[in-house]
């Protein structure tokens, strides 16, 4: 008895120190190793294999397209194939992660992510990659976002998030409902469209406070064109006294709110008397706006954009890690609550955790991401697993390429590229000058989703497999043209040369012994007709799917 | 449309309630399932729907549903039709000779009159609102019957002005149940075999693309690849058919008889579809909102449509397709029996017709009148909830069972208050 008095505290102690001891060593590990124990602790768990490491050329390919936003040339794979050093991985993620070029396409994925193909301006694609090319911090891009300077010339650009989406459609009302969502949305990674009129009525967190909170403040404004001070679209806030009320309709119960983050904390409104409600009254006979002296937007976007709201944080590092891997640690991404927890719970602590302490520096997360194991393996199932779960991250999944990226890289393994981009190496060559612009949009229109619709997975379409087929400019590309891939291998007499360089050029590897002998092959069946042969040969391998995934 | 929930569009019972939230969820959705059983049965009859929007409105007066000599009744006389006691519009004496096939129901009653929303609420069947956008008759249809055995996409839309994938009929369901627009009659950008390219060549160039894609699917999950088998195996087959979609080679005498008009070219176009399987087709046609000059614009517009469909109706009588075919014709209103100071007719939700003929319905039918003056519907009308599950009744979908999964919630095909039609079916 007394005996087991002592002991069971003693155990207890012994247990506690051994996990102080062992949480102190891995707390002195960087993120990359944390978040790989991690991964690796709940696939043993579950008796999930992991796959091995992506060969180089995998991790090259998957690497450029994510931080360049292309493919590597075939000089480049063969150089980086040929690097014997062991930190060559390290290197070229450091290479790959540094301005300017990073920084564009840092840009221009947060553009399709929180604009979800819903209008283009260049004014806040230009906000996007001067924000990232300085490493602005992602809770001051957020607050930049939501509560827009208009008259900034540097800042105003950020305001089309909320403008383009208060734009009028038609006889449609002015679309307040749908900003309110979507700030809930990209910026919180929650849903809240149900609780408009009523509670959630499947997830207990989300309450209809939480959706009138963010919407009274958006509500709060005008949308105004261009004119006078401002060279864009702009919205005007109106001046704030009174809490918002609503009903519910299912249970008639009543509520009011200020602006609120939601699931957070509410802005308390001022104490202002009538006289007192503008900093610059408005002036209507001179169509001057006026500025109220408490603006709601920037108060709300204060506490949101905050290492004191959770979700903001979880958000951006469920985000950051779905754009690398393919799935969110919390599937949908904007369902984020108690009940819906993420796949490795602590592991999005984790994150969420040290990308605050690093004072939301997105361009560190991406960084430690990229040098984990699970960034770096192979999309090859390892022997024996079927069909790991994706949520263990045991096999790297397959994940859409913008039609940005797809453009860009169809253009560098034709090589069109410095024709098309560049306006070079026109001299000679008859028909229409085709450029970089005409290549996007015709990408865009084939392989962008409609407008806000999400591009959240590799998504195949009859329109794109029509535009590979039959367009022109796919087609043109594949003509034989001075300096282009055709080109090239049209000069190779050597059918292992032809595979090499095709390989090298369009799926940056080199071919396997079976691919070689397969080329050569057909080569011989079609020797008569050798050019146009090739040309079919290549439009195979860039409409198959190993071209049109980042694996 | 707004998606969001409106208070005051809300129903009551818990069950609805559930649909709502579901909707929501949907955001990207997974779209809305059957059961693979039903959708099988369904597919085995392939049957098939010609669906003829006029948009803008057509006047029922100058129509379907002659008041002649009345107050509003305008100029026009009427005539007899293939079916004793049934007067069309003297407008329409082509359709007058089909209506012994046809299934005319005069008191359509609806609750829209601005183009605006009313376009979208009638083709989505004015469901009860759930907080979701329903999708377009054509791609519910696209949904829950898929293709048919030609292989070719299900929802086909002819139309004037821009061609295209069309994806805003689709509603929760996905774009992926949207429309292959042709506009103005031609197919879309990229449909036909590129002009350097012979049908062996493009044959060989796609074995090689299969070639590489098993042997890049042989060690990784197979879901990507075979969803681009599938797009690509879709595109093989419109493209095999190009025939039928190359406008520029319809012959000349069967271009006579549709008439040498927009909506006569476009309809003998849909009826080479439904010759070559496809499920749905949408024939558009633009300008009916005569709120000025109203006999005029009759005068021109109902002939072209009267020929265009009168033809339509009997090829298809005489090939047989009829049979499973479900035809309709109609507009997001009727026009106001009340004659405007422009010598117009306006917009009138009230009191209107819609004509149909073919799969499950009674030929020849009349059902359903309106007042003397037209001004309203005789006893009770008919809402566009009721001719949705018709339609669905017609095509041997029940409506009242079957269900979409949306996204894990179940919601209904067509407003759960409203009933067929009984009259109108066969």
């Amino acid at each position: 008895m007394q005996l087991s008095r002592l002991i069971v505290p003693l155990m207890r102690w012994l247990l506690l120190a051994a996990l102080l001891a062992s949480a102190g060593a891995f707390a002195a590990e960087p993120l990359h190793r944390q978040v790989d124990s991690l991964i690796a602790a709940k696939a043993k768990a579950a008796k999930q294999p992991l796959a091995a490491p992506a060969d180089d050329a995998e991790f090259l390919r998957r690497a450029w397209f994510d931080f360049n936003g292309g493919i590597p040339g075939p000089d480049e794979t063969r150089k980086f194939l040929a690097d014997k050093s062991p930190d060559k991985r390290a290197k070229l993620i450091q290479h790959l992660t540094t301005p300017p070029r990073f920084a564009e396409q840092l840009a221009e994925a947060f553009n399709i992510q929180l604009m979800e193909r819903n209008g283009d301006s260049d004014e806040w694609k230009r906000y996007l990659t001067e924000s990232f090319r300085a490493n602005k911090p992602w809770d001051q891009m957020t607050r930049e976002i939501l509560s827009p300077d208009f008259k900034d010339e540097k800042l105003r650009g950020a305001g089309y998030f909320i403008t383009r989406r208060l734009d009028k459609v038609g006889q449609q009302d002015t679309d307040y409902p749908g900003l309110t969502r979507d700030a809930g949305r990209l910026f919180m990674g929650v849903d809240l469209q149900c609780c408009q009129c009523h509670k959630h009525l499947t997830v207990k967190d989300y309450k209809q406070v939480d959706f009138n909170g963010l919407f009274v403040a958006f509500q709060n404004t005008k949308l105004q064109s261009a004119g006078g001070d401002y060279k864009t679209a702009w919205v005007q806030e109106g001046p704030m006294t009174n809490k918002y009320e609503f009903i519910s309709v299912l249970s008639s119960v009543k509520g009011a709110t200020g602006p609120r983050v939601p699931l957070g904390v509410e802005v308390p409104l001022p104490d202002l008397a009538k006289d007192e409600i503008w900093a610059v009254p408005p002036d209507p006979k001179a169509r001057k706006a006026g500025v109220p002296k408490f603006s709601p937007l920037k108060e709300l976007a204060a506490r949101l954009a905050s290492p004191e709201n959770p979700l903001f944080a979880r958000n951006i590092a469920n985000r950051v890690w779905w754009q690398l891997m393919g799935r969110g640690l919390v599937e949908p991404l904007d369902l984020q609550h108690s009940e819906n927890p993420a796949s490795h719970p602590e592991l999005l602590d984790l994150l969420a955790k040290e990308l605050t302490e690093h004072k939301f520096d997105l361009q560190w997360l991406v960084r430690e991401l990229a040098l984990t194991h699970a960034y770096q393996r192979a999309s090859l199932l390892p022997a024996g697993a079927q069909s790991p779960p994706e949520e263990l991250f045991t096999v790297a999944k397959e994940r859409p390429l913008s039609a940005e990226q797809l453009a860009r890289a169809f253009l560098a393994a034709t090589g069109e590229h410095e024709r098309v981009v560049g306006g070079k190496n026109w001299e000679s060559i008859e028909g229409k000058k085709h450029t970089q612009k005409d290549f996007e949009k015709a990408f865009h229109a084939a392989f962008a989703n409609a407008a806000k619709e999400p591009e959240l997975n590799v998504n195949p379409t009859l329109r794109a497999a029509l535009f590979l087929r039959n367009n022109d400019l796919v087609l043109w590309s594949l003509q034989r043209r001075k300096g282009n891939l055709m080109d090239r291998v049209a000069a190779q007499a050597d059918a292992g040369q032809v595979a090499d360089e095709l390989y090298l050029a369009i799926l940056s590897r080199s071919p396997v012994a079976e691919e070689k002998a397969e080329l050569a092959k057909y080569l011989t069946k079609h020797a008569a007709s050798r050019e146009k042969a090739l040309g079919h040969y290549a439009w195979a391998m860039l409409s198959s799917m190993e071209f049109f995934t980042n694996h | 449309m707004n998606p969001l929930c409106k208070p005051w569009e809300h129903a009551t019972s818990r069950r609805q309630f559930l649909g709502a939230s579901a909707g929501a969820l949907a955001f990207g959705a997974l779209g809305g399932m059957i059961s693979p059983q039903a959708a099988e049965a369904m597919r085995k009859k392939e049957k098939q729907v010609l669906f003829v929007w006029l948009d803008g409105g057509m006047s029922q007066l100058e129509s379907w549903d002659p008041k002649p000599n009345t107050e509003f009744g305008g100029p026009f006389r009427t005539i007899k039709t293939s079916v004793p006691g049934t007067h069309f519009s003297e407008l329409m004496p082509q359709c007058a000779k089909q209506a012994h096939r046809l299934c005319v129901v005069r008191n359509i009653a609806t609750k829209d009159n601005a183009h605006s929303s009313g376009v979208a609420r009638i083709q989505r069947g004015d469901p009860k609102n759930r907080g979701v956008a329903y999708p377009f008759f054509g791609s519910s249809i696209a949904k829950l019957m898929g293709p048919t055995a030609s292989k070719l996409p299900p929802y086909v839309w002819v139309k004037p002005g821009s061609g295209g994938f069309k994806t805003e009929d689709a509603g929760f369901l996905g774009p992926k149940y949207g429309s292959l627009a042709f506009g103005d009659g031609k197919p879309p950008e990229d449909l036909l075999r590129h002009a350097s390219l012979t049908a062996e060549e493009d044959e060989e160039r796609n074995e090689l693309r299969d070639l590489l894609n098993k042997r890049y699917t042989a060690q990784r999950r197979p879901t990507y690849t075979e969803a681009s088998s599938f797009v690509f195996d879709t595109a093989r087959e419109l493209m095999k058919r190009q025939n039928i979609f190359d406008t520029s080679k319809l012959p000349a005498k069967e271009l006579d008889r549709y008439g040498r008009t927009e909506i006569g070219q476009h309809m003998l176009v849909a009826r080479n579809m439904l010759e070559a399987g496809v499920r749905f087709v949408k024939v558009g046609s633009y300008g009916w909102d005569s709120h000025g000059d109203n006999f005029n614009a009759s005068a021109s517009l109902v002939p072209k449509f009267d020929r265009a469909f009168a033809a339509i109706v009997e090829d298809l009588a005489v090939t047989g397709l009829l049979e499973n075919t479900l035809v309709i014709a109609m507009s997001e209103f009727g026009r106001t029996p009340r004659i405007n100071g422009h010598v117009g007719r306006d917009h009138w939700p009230e009191a209107w017709s819609i004509a149909m003929a073919g799969c499950g319905l009674k030929a020849g039918a009349v059902v359903g009148a309106t007042n003397d003056k037209g001004t309203d519907v005789k006893d009770k009308g008919h809402d566009i909830g009721a001719v949705f599950h018709t339609w669905f009744k017609a095509l041997g979908i029940d409506s009242k069972k079957v269900e979409y999964d949306n996204n894990g919630q179940p919601l209904p095909l067509a407003h759960d208050e409203m009933e067929a039609i009984k009259e109108a079916l066969a």
